[in-house]
């Protein structure tokens, strides 16, 4: 469902995410985990179109997202930390704006559906203004899961929720990916990528350290079966990885 | 303790310029604040040093009588100003602090009164650059530079003192339980026994204004004066005058001579305020918390957001889900101005009309004058609307900058973002104008002579040219801010003094120079086709043919001005946008 191979992306000198290839499927949601400034949120970035990549491929559902960009945003959302909408468009307004981007035609029934589901039906015509920092990032997600996209991101999905959200968005994510949806999830937040993530990217100055189930990466850093969690391994991969600063690969035409 | 509060504002206030200096390493300071450099000084500045090699500046040569009207004018207008503030606010006293300084400073041992002197020395500030830029601009119409500096800081912060005062004694009343309405009642009530008072007694005593002496203007000032410089109104006005006074001084001695009462008016209110016992912190912190959204909002780009109350609005049609995806930003937008649309700018707009108008009829008598003037208002309003249109609505890509992550996961083409985005502003902008139009065009039978065709024709004509120059207009900024995005001023926090008004400037020679670009293919094709139709069909019929004809060629650019902007959007880099 994303193809990713030799993402680089240079500001100028600085490399922020050097040469990375990975694939995701239906169903699957891969944590990609880092310390900061590791790359985590460029390589979002990137892979949802907002920034272009200075080399490599991302495919989305089998569309380039530079080339074939239309395409493959039709199949995406992007879920950023800090959620982002329009001051002066209500609830309702920011559903009935993506429904005309997206062509919904059914957004109603959708859209009436998520913001239950969501608990801020009640809240159809407030203001953006007028929400708490945990409501405006749920019309946010309803804002992008609107159009049913088969793949989304999530840069840190918890910032600002209660626990009671948490939980629900935790079941929500693991819904989607259990419709097909596939799922990349950023975050710090290392027991929410152990408890949801079928597969775990760590990232370190742009580079994956490693790629894998966490079955798989916990057999690599770990001295013998079962003796260390996601936060250990984190640490043992993060700190064991001689990274280099980067250096500045050659400059290819794409 | 002061001392602490000194050293933290001396400090702010230090580090602040030292980073000013720094950033003028970065040629885009270097050279807005060299062009800014240059317009204040041909401006302003050499005025102030006339004796070597500038210019003289507008001498007024203001007499005694009429240094009394003018002094009498003052005193009103800073009557009006402190009416307005016990009459407006209906919140309770709060001494505005950043968050940084509720932070540090309420939890600390400080007294209350010490908080307001640290309020007082630090607006203290803000009052010696107003004072200094409004001597700039007094100073240009004569008299001595030292007078009207210190005139001016003496009206600023006599006025500054007395807000404060007003608000804490709006409080005391509030916790009296005099309610915002019953003191409003009250000071209406006063304001309005002042006002009769003086009605009165110009009535009985003072010749009534002829029907003649309306239309001229000397007559009403010498009315004004009689009326403000004699009777209830010299009494009234009194505290006024003699803080306006020492400002129109012709001299040293009559400087120093008003100078004493000014301030024994200042020190009573610094007594006033020093003295009032009112509990401002809670309302503080929550000024200072509302302070700290706007200021985040707009240094974020978004003035939406920084706007006090924000209501939701209806939108301008019903959107289907289907259909051009374009449309849904212009929806979007519209809605956005109606929150530009507040029921105070309404307001401002009848009173401006009414003004204009009632002063137009008064000058211009009864009859074709006032069509003439209504024509003429027209006209003027139409060419303030391509000049001031596209700088004020900007529900466009200098709003929505900061969500251009946002814009760039939308399936769209960059050319669809482009267009949906500046077709707010177009579609208001072109209704307010067809609006104008037809007004002018209804006027135009009524307008004596025989060119009624010929004026009919040039509405039509300007009727088919203002849309796609609205969109030529609106294409420059829009270009700009993708362009140089770190130059656009969006948020409070963006560069301000002389290097902002520099680039200010630049950008705004930039913008013209390419509209007139822009406009020469469509000019020259605009007078050769008029010529040519003017032989055959006559100047009525050549007017609205050249213009479509010239309408068409502006469309075209356009065309191609949105397919640039849109690659512009899609070339922007949203990461690198503050790197610029």
């Amino acid at each position: 469902m994303v193809q990713v191979e030799g993402l680089t992306k240079l500001y100028g000198e600085f490399v922020a995410v050097n040469e990375l290839s990975f694939s995701i499927h239906p169903g699957e949601v891969m944590g990609l985990v880092g310390p900061n400034g590791a790359g985590k949120t460029t390589t979002l970035r990137c892979l949802a179109g907002i920034i272009p990549p200075t080399r490599g491929v991302v495919r989305v559902g089998g569309h380039d997202i530079v080339r074939d960009a239309i395409a493959a945003k039709k199949q995406l959302a992007f879920f950023t930390d800090e959620p982002r909408l329009f001051d002066y468009l209500t609830v309702w307004q920011h559903l009935n704006f993506v429904a005309r981007i997206y062509q919904v035609p059914d957004y109603e029934r959708i859209g009436a559906g998520l913001l239950e589901e969501l608990e801020i039906a009640n809240k159809k015509d407030a203001l953006p203004g007028e929400l708490s920092r945990g409501m405006k990032q749920k019309l946010a997600i309803a804002c992008g899961l609107l159009h049913s996209p088969r793949v989304i991101y999530f840069d840190e999905p918890l910032t600002g929720l209660d626990p009671i959200g948490i939980r629900r968005m935790k079941d929500s994510i693991l819904k989607r990916a259990r419709d097909g949806a596939a799922i990349i999830i950023s975050s710090h937040l290392l027991h929410l990528v152990e408890e949801i993530c079928s597969r775990i990217l760590i990232l370190k100055n742009g580079r994956k350290i490693i790629d894998g189930t966490l079955e798989e990466i916990t057999r690599k850093f770990s001295e013998q079966p079962g003796d260390a969690n996601l936060e250990e391994i984190f640490f043992r991969a993060t700190s064991e990885t001689d990274a280099p600063a980067p250096a500045v690969p050659p400059l290819l035409p794409r | 303790m002061i001392s602490a509060l000194l050293y933290l504002q001396y400090h702010t206030f230090r580090n602040r310029l030292v980073s000013r200096f720094r950033r003028l390493k970065q040629p885009k300071y270097l050279i807005g604040a060299i062009v800014g450099g240059f317009y204040f000084y041909f401006y302003f500045f050499r005025y102030l040093f006339h004796g070597i090699g500038g210019r003289q500046p507008v001498n007024l040569a203001v007499s005694p009588e009429h240094r009394l009207l003018f002094e009498s004018l003052g005193a009103l207008v800073l009557f009006v100003i402190v009416l307005l503030a016990w009459l407006i606010p209906h919140e309770r006293a709060a001494l505005t602090f950043t968050e940084a300084e509720v932070a540090f400073l309420f939890p600390a041992p400080i007294t209350r009164r010490t908080l307001i002197h640290f309020k007082l020395l630090r607006s203290q500030l803000g009052i010696f650059f107003s004072s200094l830029f409004l001597t700039l601009i007094s100073r240009r119409f004569g008299g001595n530079v030292w007078i009207h500096a210190l005139g001016w800081w003496l009206i600023l912060s006599t006025l500054n003192l007395h807000f404060l005062g007003c608000s804490f004694a709006r409080t005391m009343l509030l916790d009296h339980g005099v309610s915002n309405r019953l003191r409003r009642l009250l000071v209406f009530g006063l304001a309005a026994a002042m006002a009769g008072s003086v009605w009165v007694w110009a009535k009985r005593t003072l010749p009534e204004l002829g029907s003649a002496d309306t239309a001229n203007l000397n007559a009403i000032l010498d009315y004004a004066q009689r009326v403000l410089t004699a009777g209830p109104a010299l009494y009234l006005l009194y505290p006024f005058r003699l803080v306006v006074r020492p400002f129109l001084a012709p001299g040293a001695a009559a400087f120093f001579g008003a100078l004493a009462p000014a301030l024994l008016l200042f020190l009573l209110h610094y007594v006033w305020v020093v003295y009032s016992d009112v509990a401002f912190e809670e309302a503080s912190v929550e000024a200072s918390q509302k302070l700290a959204v706007r200021i985040a909002a707009a240094r974020a780009g978004n003035w939406q957001g920084a706007k006090k109350n924000q209501k939701a609005k209806r939108p301008w049609f019903r959107l289907a889900a289907t259909g051009p995806s374009a449309t849904a930003l212009l929806w979007k937008n519209l809605i956005g101005v109606g929150q530009a649309f507040s029921p105070r700018l309404w307001f401002s707009l009848i009173v401006v009309v009414v003004v204009a108008v009632g002063v137009g009829m008064g000058n211009a008598g009864r009859g074709q004058s006032l069509l003439f003037l209504m024509a003429l208002l027209i006209a003027i309003a139409l060419g303030y609307s391509l000049l001031l249109g596209p700088q004020l609505l900007r529900l466009d890509f200098r709003q929505d900058l900061p969500l251009a992550d946002l814009l760039k996961t939308f399936p769209l083409r960059g050319w669809q973002i482009a267009l949906g985005e500046i077709l707010a502003p177009v579609v208001v902008l072109a209704a307010f104008q067809w609006l104008l139009l037809v007004f002018g065009a209804a006027l135009v039978f009524y307008l004596p002579g025989r060119q009624t065709a010929l004026l009919l024709a040039i509405a039509l004509g300007a009727a088919v040219l203002l849309p796609v120059l609205d969109v030529l207009l609106l294409l420059i900024p829009n270009a700009a801010v993708l362009l140089f995005p770190s130059w656009i001023q969006t948020g409070k926090d963006s560069p301000r003094g002389i290097e902002a008004t520099g680039q200010r400037l630049i950008f705004a020679l930039g913008q013209l120079l390419v509209l007139a670009l822009a406009l020469l293919p469509a000019a020259i094709t605009f007078v050769g086709v008029f010529f040519l139709l003017k032989l055959a069909l006559g100047y009525a019929a050549a007017v609205p043919f050249a213009a479509l004809v010239a309408a068409i060629i502006l469309a075209v650019e356009a065309g191609f001005g949105v397919m640039l902007l849109g690659r512009l959007f899609e070339r922007f880099d949203v990461s690198e946008e503050h790197t610029n």
